[in-house]
This record gives structure tokens, C-alpha cells and sequence, in this order.
């Protein structure tokens, strides 16, 4: 392989990967804060792509991203609150359920308004073209993703490390009842920690537009891989999470230039050796 | 009780037969193909309290075993339900042994994460496995025992075939229920830790009842890759793996018959809705997410609570002693 | 009564981060005793209990049963060598049958493997007469097919020992039987305790006092996480450590 193939497939792996940080944040919270693998995360991702495509028609391509965000926290707020919120006494593979029927609801909501074919979208014209790096040529929109996805990624790291409402979830996560005899009111971190996750999963999506197009099922593919990155990062770490998930990202990327057929499946060998090396994952304590 | 339980065997066998004439003979053997693969998560989720999401990975690698053997080899009937079987539970060793390491989410997520690794394999390796296309021209050998050969050509006798193949898992997992097994497994989902103190070694006990349910799972398989002479991709998705939790669901768990039912109601339905509507998945998504937030003990129990309501009410818990404080000189005892 | 050594620990210790929650303990209980462990609340009591019984592995230390070291073995393998315990929280099978719940701890002690599996539950007879035979034990036969669930907390706790009667242990392991107990069923578990006594070696942790000092034989008193005195419910109540450790609060 040549060193230019190398090095737009290391970059298109770090534009991936950000991604899969980003929804493994918002996973590895909503799992570490109310204890469910959360099923329509996939879906709330692909649900911001679609928002983002109609929304670029009537406010342009920031407002159409901004769209995504705010409708589908929103949409986030409502599943907590009207639906998670009721089975918080029961046993927690019945939320798996329920996000799981969400997911074929949204999926196939999207087939409905959207149509069952895929989408392609483009870059706004100021970011479209490729620019020069030295050892390859590699799209201006890509590049952009990489760094704002990058931002998002810090800036929730340092929101739940850093602020006081950050502390809060991850008194949270270490300790509800401890939480709540301390006068937080957990029902309400829970709903804003669910929103904010399936808010930063939709930008994911609605920035991957130009990118990776979009399907109705697009969530459903995604998914697995978002799990991956939380189990194999450690539940609850976010650190773990961002570095498996660029970790998942360039190795899939990689692959897809070394050996194409293997490329997901090398995700999930990865996954299970990481699982069976450090059962806590890469960063978890637990 | 065992007369209880012989006229639940003969109602069942009597469902069995008139199945077929109630529905086509086509979705009666599906009903029956399911019904296996639901008994099986059943004695992991209902029995031993492991939610497998990822039952597919031996439902699908059995199909395929068993429509390789056939097209490539021509391989007899009961040698491809064997060697589907012995897939199924093979790879539910190998799998679930890593899988039973950990609890919960992580091991749902496990479950998922094999899944969908063996599903992109099958996808991308279309030289083996036609990829996206499925696997076809998969032949229907004849029931065949010495002399005796019975062809199982129509849809019908295909139907019998796998109606018997089906009372015989349900004979077997009704023998596991109700061996120690079934007392160890339930004993490890009512309390793992509990059920280490008196002397069991959970993971391995875990380990076998992941494995029994890959073998079951494995045999539904190979009658899913005679039905329609092909392997669709789907059959090793985690769609299939979700419609088998699903159907456990709604029929209710832990118990021999909900999922039996479970997995009726749901081929039914889907069969009569997907002719009207091609939007079925969402009226499963509506169904899954009504089940799950007001009727969590699946048909079973909306079955148990018509029933109470007509016989006025049904029986109650003991009240319980008042909780008691330990009495003050003991509190002062405690710093 | 045999005065032989059936368990000993060695310097039992075990650090959980910086707190050392147990200070090398060494314990020596005889056969066909009672011997009880006191001490205020988080003096590592159960803590003790947990490096016995192969929960929690300890940072040092040795633990012998019957003359052969145990440290560290899994919590399922203690049953098959003769030690059982009950908790401190009731720790049952919810959803079982009493019955079944005491069947599923006998069993654990008669089969080697998994091939004894092939019959039905039920054809065992000699398990079933063994659990019925530890069921009357404790006063809970006319209840074996309630669900363990429905019974009311005394039961429960009752329930809780015949687990651990169960398996046939020559080593009782009883985490405060009394805990959280109104005063008649109290002495309904006491009287249960007593008579045991005897019948079986018992390791006994309680913070009732009465009930301590009235069934012991011999008595181990810790406080943050050591032994600061031993001897017989007489020596330890005569002991001044002990009285301003433990009684002094009292009195």
C-alpha cells in the first residue's frame, strides 16, 4: 500500500472514529446513569441525518444541523420521561426492549416520511473540494468534521468532568440512592443526560451527511458498533470511550483498504480479544 | 399434577395438528421452526435469567451448515439436523464462553456484538454464502430411515416433519426443565450469588444452559433452511435474533408454554399484517413498546388476569409480619 | 465433644484501598462448639466471613478447614468440603418454593457432575427426604410450597439456615440470624440456633448480647478489624478491652 492510500485511510478512520466517540459518549453515559444498553440510540443518529437533510433546505446547512440536535434531545426528552422514567423499577432488560421497539418504530417512521432509498447530500459550497496535505489530497468537509466532531468530544469530556453539573451525573453513576439523599433531583440529570445523548448522536449523524449518505437502516448499522465502542472502552468511562472509539474507526478503516471482507468483522475480533485481555475494558474500573 | 401436565402434552399435540388447517401449512411450519428457537432463549432469558440477544448466530451458522451440506454434498435429512445441531450447540460453547464471563448489559452486548460479527462475515464472504443474495437452490432431501423413504415435497408433509421435530425438542427441553437442571438454572436467576454459596458453579452451569439452547436454536435452523430452499442473510441478523426475544416476550417466560404461544401470536400476526401492510416492523415496534411498558408478563399473564377476574380475584401473597426495628438497647449497641 | 481444631485462620487480612477492614485475625474454632464473633458495627465481622467463605480474597493470610487450606478456593467449592453459611441480608431464591429452595442446596452436595441431571428432579428420593427432614428442623414443613418470597421475614431467615443445613455442613457459618427481628421471632430463631448447637460446629456473628452470651462457648471479640479479646462468655465479659471496646457503649 502506498502512503497516500495509507493516510487518507488512517484520516477517513479518525473521521469515523470521532463519530463513534461522540455516540459512545452519549451510549456509555445513558448506560452508566440509568443502566440500559440504549437500542434507539442507532435510530436517534440516523433520525438527526434525516432531520439535517430536510432542515438544510429551510435554514441552511448550520440551522439544518442545529434542527437535528434540538429535535431529536427533544424526542430524547420525551422517550426518558414518558417511557424509560416508568420502568425504572423493573428489571432493566425490559428498557433494552423498549428501546428496542422504539428503534423499529423510528426506523421504519423514516421509511415512511423519507422513503425506503437512499439520500445523498453534499457539502455546502464553501467547504466542498479537497485540500493538499503533503502525502495526500483529502476532502476540506471531512477534515472539518474530524475537528468539530473532535470539539464535541472534548467539550463534553470536560462538561462531565470539569462543571458541577457534570459531577452530578457522575455522582450519578457511582451511586443513585446517594445521589438523591443528597437533594439532586436524579429523575431530572437522567431525562438531560438522555437528551444530550441522542442530541450529540443526531449532529453525529447530521454532519456525517455529505459523508456516508443516508439509509433508513443506517442506525441499525451503526448500532453494533457504537456497543462495541462502550464495552470496549469500559461502561461509564468516557476516556475509554473516545479512545476505542478511535481506535474501532482507524482499524475498520484500515482493513477496508488491506481486505475489504474483513473489515467489520475485524472490529468485532477486536472487540472480543479486548474483552477477554481486559474484561473492564480499556479504561473502566469496573 | 402429572395429570395436569399430560392434558397440557394432548391439548398441545391436538394444537399441533389442526395448525395446519387454520393457517397455510407454510407459516404453521414456521410457527413451529420459531417455537423451537423461543423454547430455547427461553431457558436462558426465563429459566437462567441470561437475556441472549444474539440467538441468530446459531439459528443462521446452523442453516447455513445445513444448505452447504445439501447443495455440496447432498448430504441425507437426519445427518444435516445433526450436524445443525451440533453447530448450533459447538458454537454456543465456544461463544457463550465468553459471553458468561460477564453480567447483564455487557453480556447482552456480547451476545449482540458475536451476532452481528458472524452476520458481516456472511455478508461479505458471498463466494460461501451468496452474501446479501442468500444461499439458494437448497434441495429437500426425503425422510429417509433404512427402506423407509418419504418424500416431503409439498408444504403439507413438510409441515409434519418438522410438527414431529417439534414435539420431540419440546419433550427434550420438558425433560430439562424439570431434571435438576431446571431447579439449578431458575435457582441462578433468582440469586447467582446464593446459588455459589450452596455449592454450584454458576458460569459452568450457565455455560451448559447457553449451550443447550445454541444445539435447540441450531435444529430450528436447519427446518428454517429446508422451508423456502434457501438461507437468507436475514437468518443470521439480529433481526431474527430480536424476533426470537420478542416472542418469548410476548408469550411471557419462564415458563414451557408462553413462548410456544409467543412465537404463534407473532408468526400469525406478522403473516396476516405483512399481507396488508408492508410497514410491519412498525406495528411490532408499537406492539413490543406496549407489551414492555403494560403487559410485562406477556400472554401468559393477560391470560391469568382475565382468568382471576372471572373467578373473583386470585390467590394473594401471605401478609406479611410487621417489619420490625431492632429493638433500642440493640441500636444503642452500635456505634 | 471433640476438642480438634476444625477451622483456623492465619493472619487474616484484607485491604480494601487504604482501609485495612481486617488486621491479621487468627481464629481457632473447635469442633462441636459454638464459637461467636462480637464486635460493633464495621469491626470487619462479616468482612471475616467473606475471607472464609472464598467471597473476598484476602490480602494475607491463611485459612485451614479440617487441617487442609482453603484460602482463597471458590465460594462453590466450600459446600463440597463441608462449610456452609447463611447472610446477613436474607439471601434466598425468591421465586422458589421453600421446598425447592432447600432441594437446590442438597442436591448441590450429591452430584459430581452434570450426567445425574438426566432424570426428573422429582426421582431423587433420597434428596427429597433430606430436604423434607431439614425443612421439619426448622419449623417450615407445612410451608414448602409457598414461595419462598411470601414468607413473612422470620421465615425467611429461618428459611436462610435451612439453606445452609442443607448441604450437610460439619461447619455453620451464621451471619446475625437475629437481624431485623421482632422480639417473638427473636426467640423463636434463638431456640432454632440452640438447637443446632451440638449437632453442628457453628461460627456464630451476633450483636445481641443475651443471646451471645447465653449460647457460646467460646467468644472472639473484634474491634477495627482485629481480635482484642477471646475466652469464654465469662473471661470476655470480665475483660476491660472488651468492656471499653464493645460494652462500655452500652452501659
Amino acid at each position: 500500500m502506498n502512503l497516500s492510500l495509507l493516510a487518507g485511510a488512517i484520516l477517513n478512520g479518525l473521521v469515523t472514529g470521532m463519530l463513534y466517540a461522540l455516540m459512545g459518549i452519549g451510549l456509555s453515559l445513558i448506560l452508566g446513569l440509568l443502566n440500559i444498553p440504549n437500542f434507539a440510540h442507532g435510530v436517534l443518529y440516523a433520525l438527526g441525518a434525516y432531520v439535517m437533510v430536510s432542515g438544510t433546505k429551510a435554514f441552511g446547512f448550520v440551522g439544518g444541523a442545529l434542527a437535528a440536535l434540538v429535535a431529536v434531545a427533544v424526542l430524547g426528552a420525551v422517550i426518558e420521561t414518558l417511557g424509560v422514567r416508568r420502568l425504572s423499577r423493573v428489571h432493566p432488560d425490559y428498557t433494552l426492549l423498549l428501546t428496542f421497539g422504539l428503534s423499529l418504530i423510528l426506523t421504519e417512521s423514516i421509511i415512511l416520511v423519507w422513503g425506503p432509498v437512499g439520500i445523498t447530500s453534499q457539502p455546502p459550497a464553501l467547504l466542498a473540494g479537497s485540500v493538499d496535505l503533503g502525502v495526500t489530497l483529502y476532502p476540506k468537509y471531512r477534515l472539518v468534521v474530524m475537528v468539530v466532531t473532535a470539539v464535541l468530544v472534548l467539550a463534553s469530556y470536560l462538561f462531565v468532568t470539569r462543571t458541577r453539573y457534570g459531577a452530578i451525573i457522575r455522582a450519578g453513576i457511582e451511586d443513585k440512592d446517594m445521589a438523591a439523599a443528597l437533594g439532586i433531583n436524579i429523575r431530572r440529570v437522567f431525562t438531560v443526560t438522555f437528551a444530550a445523548g441522542a442530541g450529540l448522536a443526531a449532529l453525529g449523524g447530521a454532519l456525517m451527511t455529505p459523508v456516508r449518505g443516508l439509509l433508513p437502516t443506517m442506525g441499525l448499522d451503526i448500532l453494533p458498533f457504537a456497543f462495541v465502542v462502550v464495552v470496549l472502552g469500559g461502561l461509564g468511562s468516557l476516556p475509554g470511550a473516545i479512545l476505542a472509539g478511535l481506535l474501532v474507526g482507524v482499524v475498520q478503516s484500515l482493513m477496508t483498504a488491506i481486505w475489504p471482507p474483513g473489515a467489520d468483522a475485524s472490529v468485532f475480533v477486536l472487540m472480543t480479544l479486548g474483552i477477554i485481555a481486559r474484561p473492564q475494558g480499556l479504561l473502566g474500573q469496573r | 399434577m402429572r395429570r395436569v401436565a399430560l392434558i397440557r402434552f394432548v391439548l398441545l399435540v391436538a394444537a399441533i395438528v389442526v395448525l395446519p388447517f387454520c393457517v397455510r401449512p407454510v407459516v404453521a411450519s414456521e410457527i413451529c421452526i420459531f417455537a423451537i428457537a423461543a423454547m430455547a432463549l427461553n431457558l436462558i432469558f426465563g429459566y437462567t435469567g441470561m437475556l441472549s440477544f444474539g440467538q441468530a448466530t446459531f439459528f443462521g451458522l446452523a442453516a447455513y451448515t445445513a444448505g452447504l451440506m445439501m447443495i455440496h454434498w447432498h448430504a441425507p435429512l437426519l445427518a444435516v439436523l445433526a450436524a445443525g445441531t451440533l453447530v448450533g450447540g459447538v458454537a454456543a460453547a465456544l461463544i457463550g464462553y465468553v459471553c458468561i464471563q460477564r453480567v447483564g448489559t455487557y453480556f447482552i452486548m456480547l451476545t449482540f456484538g458475536f451476532n452481528q460479527m458472524l452476520y458481516f462475515i456472511a455478508y461479505k464472504w458471498t463466494a460461501v454464502t451468496g452474501g446479501d443474495d442468500g444461499l439458494p437452490g437448497i434441495p429437500r432431501p426425503p425422510f429417509a430411515v433404512g427402506p423407509l423413504s418419504i418424500s416431503l415435497d409439498s408444504s403439507l408433509r413438510y409441515y409434519g416433519f418438522v410438527a414431529v421435530s417439534f414435539l420431540l425438542a419440546f419433550y427434550a427441553m420438558k425433560r430439562i426443565v424439570d431434571s435438576p437442571l431446571g431447579v439449578i438454572f431458575r435457582a441462578i436467576r433468582e440469586n447467582p450469588g446464593r446459588a455459589a454459596a450452596v455449592g454450584y458453579d454458576v458460569k459452568r452451569y450457565k455455560w451448559l444452559a447457553f449451550t443447550i439452547a445454541g444445539a435447540f436454536t441450531g435444529g430450528a435452523g436447519v427446518l428454517y433452511s429446508m422451508m423456502f430452499g434457501i438461507v437468507p442473510l436475514e437468518s443470521i441478523s439480529w433481526i431474527i435474533s430480536g424476533d426470537i426475544v420478542f416472542m418469548v416476550l410476548i408469550g411471557g417466560i419462564g415458563n414451557l408454554y408462553g413462548p410456544l404461544l409467543g412465537a404463534a401470536a407473532f408468526k400469525w400476526l406478522s403473516e396476516a399484517i405483512s399481507v396488508v401492510w408492508e410497514r410491519w416492523p412498525l406495528i411490532l415496534g408499537v406492539a413490543l413498546v406496549l407489551v414492555v411498558l403494560f403487559l410485562r408478563g406477556g400472554l401468559v399473564e393477560a391470560f391469568t388476569r382475565v382468568r382471576d377476574i372471572v373467578a373473583g380475584g386470585g390467590p394473594r401473597p401471605e401478609p406479611d409480619e410487621p417489619v420490625s426495628v431492632p429493638d433500642a438497647a440493640e441500636s444503642q449497641a452500635r456505634p | 465433644m471433640s476438642a480438634d481444631t476444625i477451622l483456623r485462620t492465619d493472619g487474616l487480612t484484607c485491604d480494601f484501598g487504604a482501609l485495612r477492614a481486617v488486621n491479621h485475625v487468627s481464629l481457632d474454632v473447635k469442633g462441636g462448639t459454638l464459637h461467636s464473633v462480637i464486635g460493633p458495627n464495621g469491626s470487619g465481622k462479616t468482612t471475616l466471613f467473606n475471607l472464609i467463605c472464598g467471597e473476598v480474597r484476602p490480602s494475607a493470610g491463611r485459612v485451614y478447614f479440617e487441617g487442609r487450606e482453603v484460602t482463597g478456593r471458590a465460594p462453590h467449592d466450600l459446600p463440597h468440603l463441608g462449610l456452609a453459611r447463611c447472610f446477613q441480608r436474607t439471601n434466598v431464591f425468591p421465586k422458589l418454593s421453600v421446598y425447592e429452595n432447600v432441594w437446590a442446596a442438597v442436591f448441590a452436595r450429591r452430584t459430581p457432575g452434570v450426567l445425574g441431571c438426566v432424570r426428573r428432579a422429582g426421582e431423587f428420593s433420597d434428596v427429597d427426604a433430606d430436604a423434607r427432614r431439614v425443612l421439619a428442623d426448622v419449623g417450615l414443613a407445612a410451608r414448602s410450597e409457598a414461595r419462598a418470597e411470601t414468607l413473612s421475614h422470620g421465615q425467611q431467615r429461618a428459611l436462610e439456615v435451612a439453606v445452609a443445613l442443607a448441604s450437610s455442613p460439619r461447619l455453620l457459618l451464621l451471619d446475625e440470624p437475629t437481624q431485623g427481628l421482632a422480639p417473638e421471632a427473636t426467640v423463636q430463631m434463638t431456640k432454632l440456633v440452640q438447637s443446632l448447637v451440638g449437632r453442628y460446629t457453628i461460627l456464630l456473628i451476633e450483636h445481641k448480647m443475651r443471646i451471645v452470651m447465653s449460647i457460646s462457648d467460646r467468644i472472639s471479640v473484634m474491634a477495627f478489624g482485629e481480635v482484642i479479646a477471646e475466652g469464654t462468655p465469662d473471661e470476655v465479659r470480665d475483660n476491660r478491652d472488651v468492656q471499653r471496646a464493645y460494652l462500655g457503649a452500652r452501659r
